[in-house]
């Protein structure tokens, strides 16, 4: 099954995509004077995000340009709660994330918030299949069948019943983008996640996130290197 | 899934001994406390007097038939026996001054009559209720405890006059009584057997029937002391032996057979309780360990599952559940080895002349209980603390 798909054209892989659940209220991230203690010698310029007032809505589509070093990483860990050490405040919803508990985040991190990590952050030792089935079996949204034909969408569909430490980077980081897509989600953030592929692989993965994010009606907050790989976003930030 | 991810990285090596070490310290735990136990209720029950009790008298030697060493005691002597910390209680086995015999006085058995010896001891040494163990004048009888050598000689008599011989419970109905005199008069008073024991060569009555007896029909003699109730501490048989020992006392053999196997072989199984303990608590350790150990070795994996939405709990669940099933088996084989084990440790018993209980202790199970709650209290613990320094 070779998916051509177009932004016109997307009913026949959109079925999958469009798998939702029923939503709560819309997640809405605020970084309110954020400023991460170790980029805080560096001077960032008026248009950061860092030190200002930033707002991450559900179904907005967020391009965060950034040279290295800037804090990319940073932001998508204290994002999703996995560092907290800035000054300022981020809040979810009004809620000042550093008073979630274990419950809260694994419910945000299980249904509300996915991520593309940029060490990818996949199971070396298991098979594609397994990676996917890990993740997917949280929530059960997907088929085996919806999860091959992701791969096969992005030409990795051989790489199922394969360890994932035998894959080139390139197509870890599909695997680790299809595996991001296997749940509910408010916001998908990635953290530079197209850095070992094609133009051509990148589109596809691109188109594929888009989908999903409109089937959801969620949004993603894209980290890159200052590329906007011809996407239309709704906003575009910086760090 | 999740446990083919968290269960990868195994030192089998480390598992088998840490393993191999719980098992054994389990099976010698639960092995030695049966055995503990079992001994130490050995003679229970079977005897009206208490397990650890013997009656000594002082040695009697040349000097002493010669009148030149003395072989009764006195206050002080029973004193200083007292306070020796080995000693449970001791006190004085009180006999008549007067003349008694005791004969039959039942149809149903043949006349059979003979001069005896009664002896009173402390109520406390014996293993009777208190209501059964009371006489007073005009009561219907007087309740004894017989010597067992009292049944069998009277069983002999019993087939010489061609009359089916009795049993235990069968000469506790039969009728008898005492007869109480001195140089002007004489009383009859029934008696009643209530027990039998295999420790004393005398029959024993209430202290109360003791005392009517020597006020009433009294002779001029002395009244000494001549023999002791000694009960010793559980397992400490040991000293009461030496005590005997030093101090120039007897006592029965079986009485002090009994005790000293029991004390040694209690002894035994204390130090083996003792060695069993340390290598539960050992190889828990190492159990314990190398769950942090191998909760170390996957701690990328463990934050990454929580990374994509697992909840810790669940990978906490999966260590302690997995360690459980790991404690559970050993259990599971230690009792397994523990029946063989007694199956052989009985018949050596058996052999041995140590007839002890054969049912499985309920305090061995419980104590291998409380070592699986305590085990799976300290891995869930341990688990939470590792996975949570992770999230």
């Amino acid at each position: 099954m070779n998916l051509n798909i177009e932004k016109s054209n997307k009913s026949e892989f959109g079925t999958i995509l469009e798998k939702s659940e029923p939503k709560s209220r819309p997640m809405k991230i605020i970084f309110d004077k954020v400023m991460p203690h170790p980029l805080s010698s560096i001077q960032h310029g008026a248009n950061s995000i860092w030190g200002n007032h930033a707002e991450f809505s559900k179904g907005e589509k967020i391009l965060l340009n950034a040279s290295s070093g800037k804090g990319k990483s940073t932001f998508t860990f204290s994002a999703v709660g996995l560092r907290s050490d800035y000054e300022g405040e981020i809040t979810y919803n009004g809620e000042d994330i550093r008073s979630f508990d274990a419950d809260r985040w694994t419910e945000i991190r299980a249904r509300h918030l996915s991520v593309v990590f940029q060490d990818l952050q996949l199971f070396p030792e298991l098979t594609v299949a397994e990676n996917l089935t890990l993740k997917n079996d949280l929530t059960g949204t997907f088929s085996d069948s919806e999860l091959k034909d992701m791969l096969l969408y992005l030409d990795i569909q051989s790489k199922w019943d394969q360890k994932c430490r035998f894959l080139s980077m390139g197509q870890q980081q599909r695997v680790a983008i299809i595996r991001a897509l296997c749940q509910p989600f408010d916001l998908l953030i990635m953290d530079e996640p197209f850095s070992h592929l094609d133009v051509e692989n990148t589109n596809k993965c691109l188109e594929l996130i888009d989908q999903r994010c409109d089937a959801l009606q969620a949004g993603f907050v894209l980290t890159t290197l200052g590329e906007d790989h011809g996407f239309n976003y709704s906003k575009t930030l910086f760090l | 899934m999740l446990n083919k991810l968290l269960f990868r990285n195994q030192d089998k090596k480390q598992l088998f001994i840490a393993m191999t070490g719980a098992f054994l310290g389990m099976t010698f735990l639960i092995t030695s406390i049966h055995y503990l136990i079992k001994v130490n209720e050995f003679g229970k029950g079977a005897d009206i007097l208490g397990p650890n009790t013997i009656i000594v008298q002082k040695k009697v030697s040349n000097s002493s038939s010669l009148n030149l060493t003395k072989t009764d005691f006195s206050v002080r002597e029973i004193d200083k026996i007292k306070k020796e910390p080995f000693i449970e209680d001791a006190q004085p086995v009180i006999s008549n001054n007067f003349d008694v015999s005791f004969e039959t006085a039942d149809p149903m058995v043949p006349r059979f009559r003979t001069d005896v010896f009664i002896q009173t001891v402390d109520p406390k040494f014996l293993d009777v209720k208190s209501s059964k163990w009371h006489w007073k004048e005009g009561n219907e009888y007087v309740p004894i405890i017989m010597p067992r050598e009292f049944l069998v000689m009277l069983n002999t008599f019993m087939s010489a006059s061609g009359i089916p011989q009795i049993s235990d419970d069968l000469a506790m109905d039969v009728k008898f009584k005492f007869k109480l005199k001195d140089d002007t008069k004489n009383e009859y008073v029934d008696a009643r057997i209530i027990g039998f024991t295999n420790e004393v060569s005398s029959i024993l009555v209430p202290q109360s029937f003791m005392e009517y007896g020597n006020g009433k029909y009294t002779s001029d003699r002395e009244k000494k002391i001549t023999q002791l109730m000694i009960s010793g501490k559980e397992s400490e048989f040991g000293k009461v032996e030496e005590l005997l020992k030093t101090k120039g006392l007897e006592s029965k053999n079986s009485q002090m057979l009994v005790g000293r196997l029991k004390s040694v072989v209690g002894t035994l199984f204390l130090v083996v309780l003792g060695i069993s303990v340390i290598a539960v608590f050992v190889s828990g350790l190492v159990l314990i360990q190398y769950m942090q150990l191998l909760m170390s070795r996957n701690a990328y994996e463990v934050r990454t599952l929580m990374r994509i939405g697992y909840h810790p709990k669940k990978v906490i669940g999966s260590f302690f559940n997995y360690f459980l099933k790991v404690f559970g088996w050993i259990c599971t084989i230690a009792i397994a080895a523990f029946v063989i084990l007694k199956y052989f440790l009985d018949d050596l018993f058996e052999t041995g002349g140590l007839y002890i209980g054969t049912e499985i202790s309920l305090v061995a199970m419980g104590a291998l209980g409380f070592t699986f709650v305590l085990f799976a209290i300290s891995s869930y613990f341990t688990a939470k603390k590792g996975i949570f320094n992770e999230f």
